[in-house]
């Protein structure tokens, strides 16, 4: 009988022990999560808050707490998945993880900012830091900040501000004064230039010190009393939904559950349709036409992207489903129905360190767009869409498809070969021997310049000759040479760019030598035929880059910052990775990205954090 | 990240972090009164490419790297720096922007003002930071001898660059140029070349020695009385 209880009791705690995946809000839309997180006990904490995807939590693992330890010594339980999650609403910004906990006394010694306070939420245990919040419910726990959005803050503190009386904050009489003591920049600096100077430092330095009369705030004070009060009942609300009511991620979306039985090394889950709704790059266009946002907004429903990331004896795969709505998938699939163009067969060498061919058609693409549109855009009601509408209509009426999708069918390839010596000119000083005086000579120069070539699938490129030979009258850099037209000084204002109309394609390069004797086409040395029957098979995008060739060699300086963050992961391994794609259909597309990794295996769960940053940089 | 940081950042980045060539002439003349000119050219032409793709860039290895009106805006607050310098006058800031050549001209009245100029747009690009560099004489004129050498501020701080920019530091060169009135009868510097009229020296090498040993360019020159 005592053996019938053990088991019993052992059944039911295992069945209904809290698990930290429960813990991940609904609010979240971005969702990694780690199955396999033994990998990562030997990573120094140190290391791991320097991640990107950290960023929320730097401030509380940088004071030395964590100085020298291993994740192995935080306490968190390695049998439990680690959720890093984060999300955006109308109303506020959630950032955190949710962990399994092994020993909280060793949790407590690495985020020692917490204190404990009395929680109102039964079962429920509440930490709290000047950022975040801690909270343990059984043997998991979630990690969170919550910030209101900065602007329902703006809006709510400029109400009050209005309210009482007060004039336009930002030249308010406080300010007087201010602007005349800040040193005028020089002639040659634009008015509207933000400088250290003219802008930040000043001011923050003359800010209006808090009154006495706490009723008789400045606009910065009103301006934190609203965020910290907004921020107070946003946590609540938060806490109150997850913490009580039990309303998690998984509750919300059995695409996330389906997604967490997945067994490979992580996942990723984000939400497209709601990021759409409250991304800030989308701002503007939800501003300009409030309605029509909310028009097309049944387009977007159950757009997820859904990530299985596997590393498996040193090859890293990583697969993406893209999902639609019926609707969008629909356009989608008529995009990608589109056949291989044979024409860019001739144009990708053998030694080309890494190639793309992307097929789609945009004529199809274009014609179900306006189908599935239009009747959308009639419903709304809003002044600008009917205007935009009306604009649409005469557009498609007017205008001649085949032209217009002959001249650019969408359709395109790119090859990166090597970074090859481009001419340029050079200043160079002469010396006369008598004095050492010195004259300014322009002289022949090269410098080292990644060579690209991009073709553009197209029926006519008469229009585009034409198009060249027009331009080249209103600006002379742009002149014919041999058969194909030049661009001095086009890139970075040194190097030319060639352009090269050819039948079924138009060639745009960077590399002279190819602008002179291939630009009929490689007549041989060209791709292998498996990676060519891949680019076939695959969907509508296929990629193949040998990383010893083109990663190690192209220059960071052609990356902005986030794109290196994304690099990076690969810099220094070897091999190959593949980026196939499957057919569309109208519910989605899969995306596979495969590589060998041969690195030290020891290293995996430092590589895993790696691939992992850089997919939260893409995602972001 | 200050606006002095970055700024200085942006010179090393550019003056160390460049593939090929950066060429530096700094061009010395000497009266016989002890006023003189100072001449400080860069010339950047030969990688003008790199210079272009690192100024399209927001930020580079985590720092921000300042646009071309932040530049513009700094080399005026040197020149102005230098305008307000006792004994300094006529300053003249060539910046050609499409080849990256920047010639920075000026008169002095006595050494002592040319020190105190140079000190004193060191002192304005460090900010608060403590220097060591800024009580050090590098040039002297005594017993019809003149002293010089490099005020070693920037190549101590090329020593943060890491190795592969440290070998593309080969690839530029550094001229030293010093002229008189009057003719020379020897220098120190066995690596130095007089000119045919007997009245410059020249002495050349390339930044990544100079960096390893930064009394490359050091040289005494004594004067015919």
């Amino acid at each position: 009988m005592k053996h019938v209880t053990g088991i019993f009791l052992f059944a039911s705690f295992s069945l209904f022990a809290q698990r930290s995946e429960e813990l991940v809000p609904q609010q979240a839309v971005t969702v990694f999560s780690l199955n396999n997180i033994n990998i990562l006990q030997q990573i120094s904490l140190d290391d791991l808050v320097q991640y990107e995807f950290m960023e929320e939590l730097q401030q509380e693992l940088f004071d030395g707490s964590t100085s020298g330890k291993t994740i192995k010594e935080s306490g968190i339980d390695f049998d439990q998945k680690l959720n890093v999650f984060n999300g955006k609403g109308e109303q506020y910004t959630v950032n955190g993880f949710t962990f399994g906990i092994a020993n909280k006394d060793q949790l407590f010694e690495t985020f020692d900012d917490f204190l404990p306070v009395e929680s109102p939420y039964p079962g429920t245990e509440l930490y709290v830091s000047y950022f975040n919040r801690i909270a343990i419910k059984g043997n998991t726990g979630i990690l969170f900040r919550i910030a209101p959005t900065m602007r329902l803050v703006d809006q709510i503190t400029d109400s009050i501000w209005y309210a009482r009386g007060n004039g336009y904050p930002w030249y308010n009489e406080d300010f007087e004064g201010i602007f005349e003591e800040v040193e005028v920049p020089s002639e040659s600096i634009e008015p509207d230039m933000e400088t250290e100077e003219n802008t930040a430092s000043p001011v923050e330095e003359y800010l209006p010190v808090a009154g006495a009369d706490p009723d008789n705030k400045t606009y910065y004070e009103l301006r934190d009393s609203v965020d910290f009060a907004l921020q107070e009942e946003f946590i609540l609300e938060f806490s109150k939904d997850l913490l009580v009511d039990g309303k998690n991620l998984m509750m919300r979306s059995p695409e996330f559950t389906e997604q967490l039985k997945h067994n490979s090394e992580a996942i990723l889950f984000s939400d497209n349709s709601r990021r759409i709704e409250t991304d800030d790059e989308f701002w503007y266009f939800r501003s300009l036409y409030p309605t029509f946002f909310y028009d097309v907004k049944e387009l977007y429903e159950d757009n997820l992207i859904l990530g299985d990331l596997s590393i498996q004896n040193g090859k890293v795969g990583f697969s993406i489903d893209m999902k639609y709505s019926e609707k969008l998938g629909s356009i989608y699939q008529e995009l990608t129905r589109s056949k291989f163009d044979s024409h860019i067969i001739k144009y990708i060498p053998k030694e080309a360190s890494a190639f793309f061919t992307y097929n789609v058609n945009m004529l199809q693409a274009y014609k179900k767009t306006y189908e599935v549109l239009t009747p959308i855009l009639e419903k709304s009601n809003d002044p600008n869409v009917a205007g935009d509408l009306m604009v649409l209509e005469l557009f498609d009426i007017l205008m001649d498809e085949e032209t217009i999708f002959g001249t650019y069918k969408g359709s395109m390839f790119g090859t990166y070969t090597d970074v090859k010596k481009v001419k340029t000119k050079k200043i160079v000083f002469d010396y006369d021997e008598d004095t050492f005086e010195y004259t300014e000579q322009e002289v022949e120069a090269e410098e080292d310049m990644p060579i690209f070539t991009l073709g553009f699938s197209t029926e006519r490129t008469d229009i585009v000759e034409r198009l060249l030979k027009r331009i080249s009258k209103l600006n002379s850099n742009l002149h014919v040479e041999n058969d194909y037209w030049v661009i001095d000084h086009a890139i970075l204002d040194a190097a030319p760019i060639y352009l090269i109309p050819r039948k079924g394609i138009f060639l745009i390069s960077n590399d002279g030598e190819f602008a002179q004797n291939n630009s009929n086409g490689y007549s041989s040395s060209l791709i292998d035929k498996n990676a060519l029957k891949q680019a076939k098979k695959s969907g509508a995008f296929y990629a193949k880059i040998d990383l010893d060739d083109a990663i190690a060699k192209i220059p960071k300086e052609i990356f902005t910052e986030r794109e290196n963050n994304v690099v990076d992961v690969v810099r220094g391994k070897n091999g190959i990775v593949e980026i196939t794609s499957t057919k569309t259909t109208n519910s989605g597309t899969t995306f596979n990205l495969n590589y060998n990794y041969d690195a030290d295996l020891n290293d995996s769960g430092k590589y895993i954090l790696d691939l992992i940053n850089s997919i939260y940089v893409i995602s972001k | 990240m200050t606006m002095k940081t970055k700024f200085t950042f942006l010179v090393l980045s550019l003056l160390f972090g460049l593939s090929s060539c950066i060429e530096i002439i700094d061009d010395l003349t000497l009266n016989t009164d002890g006023s003189g000119t100072f001449k400080y050219n860069i010339n950047l032409s030969a990688s003008k490419v790199k210079v272009n793709s690192i100024l399209a860039l927001d930020s580079l290895d985590g720092k921000k790297v300042p646009s071309l009106d932040e530049i513009k805006h700094r080399i005026d607050k040197i020149s102005q720096e230098l305008r307000s310098q006792q004994g300094i006058t006529q300053v003249v800031v060539d910046a050609n922007y499409s080849d990256f050549i920047l010639k920075l001209s000026f008169d002095f009245t006595s050494l002592e003002a040319l020190q105190n100029g140079v000190k004193a747009v060191i002192k304005l690009e460090s900010g608060d930071r403590p220097l060591n560099q800024i009580d050090y004489d590098w040039v002297s004129f005594e017993n019809n001898k003149l002293s010089r050498s490099i005020p070693q501020l920037t190549i101590k701080q090329s020593k943060k660059l890491d190795d592969a920019d440290r070998d593309l530091l080969k690839t530029g060169s550094y001229t030293a140029i010093t002229r008189f009135g009057k003719e020379i009868k020897s220098f120190t510097n066995e690596e130095a070349m007089l000119s045919k009229n007997k009245k410059a020296v020249l002495l050349r090498t390339d930044p990544y020695s100079l960096m390893q040993n930064p009394n490359l360019l050091d040289n005494t020159i004594e004067l015919l009385p």
